[in-house]
């Protein structure tokens, strides 16, 4: 329907031209089409994905004059040389009847390519499945569901034996689409009408329209845009975090981040806005920074959207380190601090240190009165908002940039893990022996040093123990007999995963490396409990362990080393750590029967 | 109407009521893993007299038990084996002074002699780490209980034995904690149709062992057989009078066994399944407890949980939770109220209140129904049969609530059913673990969310979404909102154990992670 609303408005607003970016798949689902033996299309993901604009611009590759797109009608058709195309643009329009006699025919167009019919199916995956399981028992019905759940479940687009593709759109990558989507906004024709306002460039810069501020920033420098990386990176994270934000909210996002405020109707500003908003100085209050964390939006309306409720996750704002905030508090008059803040806060005097962060600041070190002190606290919040988008990347470490966010190994899973196996490049040494070194004191529970080793132990009894004291086996990190442990990517979801290899002749053991997965991991590395730090993450890699030990079991089976005989039975308890926290070859127990 | 199942000849009870209800007994003293020993007990017991699961005749459930009092003074009752090894520095000493001491201070054992473990050990410390080491794993290991109501983890037949009262040096049976709900766990098993399967896998896992068997033993069941004296390892005796079931066929009985399957044929190592399959037992005897009642009650079976999935603001769900719990929780004292009442409806005890000797006949006709009274006391302040029955109703009710009115509560706390976590009120309410039982017994491979959901409601009565509570929404005691959210939280915590897998906003799968391997 938002698409429908959309060709509407593009009508009435004939001079307007419409925002396009390029789609991924549309070349791939057009060509499809278009060839010899056309198969059967499910597009299927999130709201707002946009299944329906994929079926109307495929539709519109393939018509012809008379084929018009008729928005009305829930199933229309075409005519593909010897076939027929027919469109259902979403399934759920559909009364129950209509579902079950369109998908025992979409069935037999599945299972055997000779029908004269071939379709293109939208729906969201819930829709999907609940669908196919009323449409009945028929076996060829009985069948294709069988298959499009297993496309589902296992995240395929095709698979043998079904004339079918299944394109699951809400597996594009969000960081990849939003440069594209970013830049048809910010290059729009329409902006041009700015030029003739006087708002746009006047001589004092406080008089600046902040939508035109807003842009400019989201322009950026086409040299080095840091703010525009730093979105990608934080989206890039949300889509290795498993966390999907789809296109249509990527638009709300930026229309949102350019026009926020929280102090005009709808909270969103308009050019008749302007001139009130800048007469009463509260031009701050439209940065930006804040708006694309939609701060600008009431708590309510915030956490009820998708986009802000995952951006939220990462708690920028709230999450500090104390050089920051020894910065924005004390940086003006401490000789130590003084350059950064003139670098980071003096140089934006309209977002940054303006007229009024400074009073408060003042009020705040000579101690404020409790208004003035919540208010001052509350524009922390906003600059550091604002540092997470600014700080340069020359300072980046320095300034430990990512402590500002709830994830602080963030900053170096995306670089040194995710971006690193993208180009191809080894993982550091250095990097696996952390990791290492944090799953060993999972897997034991005890404070164990080692780091080039993985300990695999259990505890006799549960395989889950917080504490683990039977030893069972050293598996060498580095290469060494079909032993080792790496970080790959996924061939399939294309996600950094953790590779347990026991030996070449067993199966190898791997784990999706999330983001929050990875944060837990290093943490415990670093001396974090690992069964308060997070119950979750600590439940996931207790049941790696387990995988691993599973496959340890085959392996002594496959290689029959079994060191326990009839009269002799062999123990090694993990009893003592060495001084320096180490677990070495522990003391072998042996007990005559 | 179901066909109850004649009471024993010999009854160990002073008021019948209980356990004609439920069976000779559950007990709420005795915990779920302790219930699992018990149960353990019996079937290896039974394996070797080639009867596992098989009732020859109904409720005589007859086998016998181990007493392994040299294991359990050495793991239990064994305070100073850390000094000695601190305060001597060569072995000999140590072994002399601790054998010394444990000969002399042993309790249950006559003329105990302990020096066959010298020789099995290479030394007196490798002999404290593995001691360290069981007495970690123990059942009850750190509770504050008696030491012969502690128990090694149960790696094999060898680990197996029953709870004592010892003084000095002999041994009794008190049924403190092996208060039968184990024997009623066998019976039920045996009387489902799984029980030959039920104990292949047992079999496979090395929990339980047939002399005939090729399947090769554990090696920590050989460890400790090894700190057993040769003699004491198969000395057994009877288990004393048998438990009573009321009830011969129940679909509970099956459902029961079918769960356990379902943990059973999971890929696990070691020994995993074991907590899944105590936290199902627990589960299942809560159903039966509550479907007795009602069915006392004339209620229609099936009682209903509302769970609230645990959220950091109090909703509505968390107040639906409480209600219900209590709900539950009255429903056995009601049933047995009734049961009392329901009883005197019958003809014969208004001829009582008639004859000529209306106490005399009263006697006679209550001691038939229910055992009681039994002396003279019971019978203190009854002046005619009215009264008689008030004080048999208020000594039921009492009896009731000092165990089995507890058992709900405390056991619905130790399988992480029910907590009373931020809030004053106890309210179902699962813990992780629990959840993770549910799936393997539910969910063979996969299972979509809302399939998942109806499949609890229609095992368990779980009410958690939306659909399964459209009589409450309906009743106005919630809106859908409320049980939607309460889903959704289900599924973010069952994403977080590694248990769900979520497609889209709108499709999701609930996954067995132990079935996945195989299955792939």
């Amino acid at each position: 329907m938002y698409d429908e609303a959309i060709q509407r408005i593009l009508k009435r607003q004939k001079n307007f031209p419409p925002i396009k970016f390029e789609s991924k798949y549309l070349t791939d689902l057009v060509n499809n089409f278009r060839s010899d033996n056309p198969k059967t299309v499910i597009l299927t993901g999130t709201a707002g994905d946009g299944k329906t604009f994929y079926c109307r611009e495929i539709w519109q590759s393939l018509a012809t004059q008379d084929d018009l797109w008729d928005s009305s009608k829930k199933i229309q058709s075409l005519s593909l040389g010897n076939k027929q195309l027919v469109v259902v643009k979403d399934l759920s329009e559909l009364n129950s009847i209509e579902k079950i006699d369109l998908l025992k025919k979409v069935a037999e167009a599945i299972v055997n390519p000779d029908t004269a019919e071939v379709y293109l199916l939208a729906a969201n995956d819930g829709q999907l499945v609940e669908a196919w399981v009323e449409a009945g028992n028929e076996s060829s019905v009985q069948f294709v569901r069988k298959k499009i759940e297993d496309l589902l479940y296992f995240d395929q687009r095709e698979i043998a034996e079904v004339h079918l593709y299944l394109y699951n759109l809400s597996r594009l990558n969000a960081a990849k689409i939003f440069p594209r989507i970013l830049n048809a906004i910010i290059e729009h024709p329409g902006w041009n009408e700015c030029s003739s306002c006087p708002y746009s460039n006047p001589s004092d810069f406080r008089l600046r329209c902040p939508i035109v501020e807003n842009r400019s920033r989201l322009e950026g420098n086409p040299i080095e845009n840091i703010f525009k990386s730093r979105l990608v990176d934080l989206l890039e994270l949300c889509d290795l975090n498993g966390m999907h934000i789809p296109v249509r909210q990527m638009l709300l996002m930026i229309a949102n981040a350019l026009l926020g405020h929280p102090e005009v109707k709808d909270r969103l500003m308009t050019c008749e806005d302007i001139p009130n908003i800048l007469d009463k100085g509260k031009a701050s209050l439209a940065s930006i920074y804040r708006n694309f964390f939609g701060e600008n939006l009431s708590e309510r309306r915030r956490e009820s959207t998708d986009v802000f409720s995952i951006l939220g996750r990462f708690g920028i704002g709230n999450e500090s380190s104390n050089r920051i905030d020894n910065t924005l508090i004390f940086g003006e008059d401490d000789p130590d601090l003084r350059p950064y803040y003139e670098k980071l806060m003096l140089t934006d005097s309209y977002y940054g240190a303006d007229a009024n962060y400074q009073r408060l600041q003042r009020a705040y070190l000579e101690g404020a009165l409790p208004d003035d002190e919540e208010a001052f606290l509350n524009l922390l919040r906003d600059q550091r908002q604002r540092l997470f988008f600014q700080i340069p990347k020359d300072l980046a470490s320095e300034m430990q940039l990512w402590q500002l966010t709830a994830f602080q190994y963030a900053g170096e899973f995306l670089e040194n893990i995710y971006r690193a196996l993208q180009r191809s490049e080894r993982i550091k040494m250095p990097l696996i022996n952390r990791l290492v070194k944090g799953l060993n004191r999972i897997f034991t529970g005890l404070l164990v040093k080692n780091q080039d080793k993985l300990i695999l132990a259990t505890s006799g009894s549960y395989s889950q123990a917080r504490i683990s004291r039977v030893f069972e086996e050293f598996i060498s990190v580095t290469k060494n007999r079909g032993e080792s442990v790496s970080i790959d990517l996924d061939a399939n979801t294309g996600n950094p995963i953790l590779v347990v290899s026991l030996s070449n002749n067993v199966a190898k053991i791997s784990m999706t490396l999330n983001l929050t997965r990875y944060e837990y991991i290093m943490r415990v590395a670093e001396g974090a409990l690992p069964n308060s730090f997070s119950r979750e993450c600590y439940e996931d890699i207790l049941a790696f362990k387990t995988r691993i030990l599973r496959q340890l079991f085959v392996r002594r089976r496959s290689e029959q080393e079994e060191e326990s005989s009839e009269n002799c039975i062999v123990l090694r308890l993990i009893n003592e750590l060495d001084s320096d926290g180490m677990v070495h070859n522990p003391h072998v127990l042996e007990i005559n029967i | 109407m179901l066909n109850i199942l004649p009471r024993p000849a010999k009854i160990e009870s002073d008021i019948w009521v209980d356990e004609a209800i439920w069976g000779h007994r559950l007990y709420d003293e005795q915990t779920p893993w302790l219930t699992i020993l018990e149960f353990l007990g019996i079937v290896q017991s039974e394996t070797l007299a080639n009867r596992a699961f098989i009732e020859e005749k109904v409720n005589d459930l007859r086998y016998t038990t181990y007493s392994r009092l040299y294991l359990r003074n050495i793991l239990f009752n064994n305070p100073s084996l850390e000094a000695i090894l601190v305060e001597f520095s060569d072995d000999e000493t140590r072994w002399k002074v601790w054998i010394e001491q444990m000969n002399q201070d042993s309790g249950g054992l006559s003329n105990s002699d302990f020096s066959y473990l010298k020789s099995r050990f290479a030394s007196f410390k490798d002999f404290v780490a593995i001691i360290k080491f069981l007495q970690g794993s123990a059942i009850e290991g750190d509770s504050n209980k008696r030491w012969s109501s502690k128990f090694v983890f149960p790696y094999g037949p060898n680990c197996l034995y029953e709870d004592l009262r010892i003084k000095d040096t002999s041994a009794s049976n008190d049924r403190r904690f092996f208060g039968r709900t184990g024997e009623l766990l066998y019976l039920m098993l045996s009387r489902s149709s799984k029980g030959p399967e039920i104990l292949f896998y047992l079999q496979k896992l090395g929990l339980i062992v047939d002399t005939k068997s090729q399947i090769k033993r554990s090696k920590w069941d050989y460890l400790v057989a090894t700190l057993q004296p040769q003699s004491d390892i198969d000395k057994t005796k009877p288990s004393g009078s048998p438990p009573y079931l009321p009830l011969e066929n129940l679909p509970e009985y099956d459902a029961m066994a079918n769960d356990w399957l379902g943990v059973l044929q999971c890929d696990m190592p070691d020994y995993d399944c074991l907590p899944h399959l105590v936290t199902i037992v627990g589960v299942h005897l809560i159903i039966y407890l509550l479907n007795r009642a009602k069915e006392v009650l004339e209620q229609p079976p099936q009682p209903n949980f509302i769970l609230e999935i645990v959220s950091p603001k109090k909703t509505v769900i968390r107040d639906l939770a409480a209600s219900s719990f209590l709900q539950n929780n009255n429903l056995p004292q009601q049933a047995v109220e009734f049961y009392i009442k329901k009883s005197l409806v019958d003809a014969e005890w208004k001829t009582c209140e008639t004859s000529s000797d209306p106490i005399g006949d009263a006697i006679k006709f209550l001691n038939i129904k229910f055992g009681w009274p039994n002396d003279d006391h019971d019978m203190e302040g009854a002046g005619a049969p009215n009264k008689l029955v008030e004080t048999l109703c208020s000594k039921a009710i009492t009896r009731h609530a000092s165990h089995l009115g507890k058992f709900h509560r405390t056991w619905a706390r130790e399988i992480g059913l029910s907590s009373s976590r931020g809030s004053k009120r106890i309210r179902y309410v699962p813990t992780d673990s629990l959840l993770r039982t549910l799936v393997l017994c539910t969910v063979p491979f996969r299972m979509e969310f809302q399939d998942f959901l109806t499949e609890l409601y229609n095992k368990y009565g779980f009410i958690i979404g939306d659909k399964q509570a459209a009589d409450i929404i309906a009743s106005g005691g919630a809106d859908q909102e409320a049980f939607a959210a309460n889903a959704y939280r289900l599924e973010q915590r069952l994403v977080s154990i590694g248990l769900l897998k979520r497609l889209s906003d709108a499709c999701a799968y609930v996954q067995n992670p132990f079935a996945l391997e195989v299955s792939q």
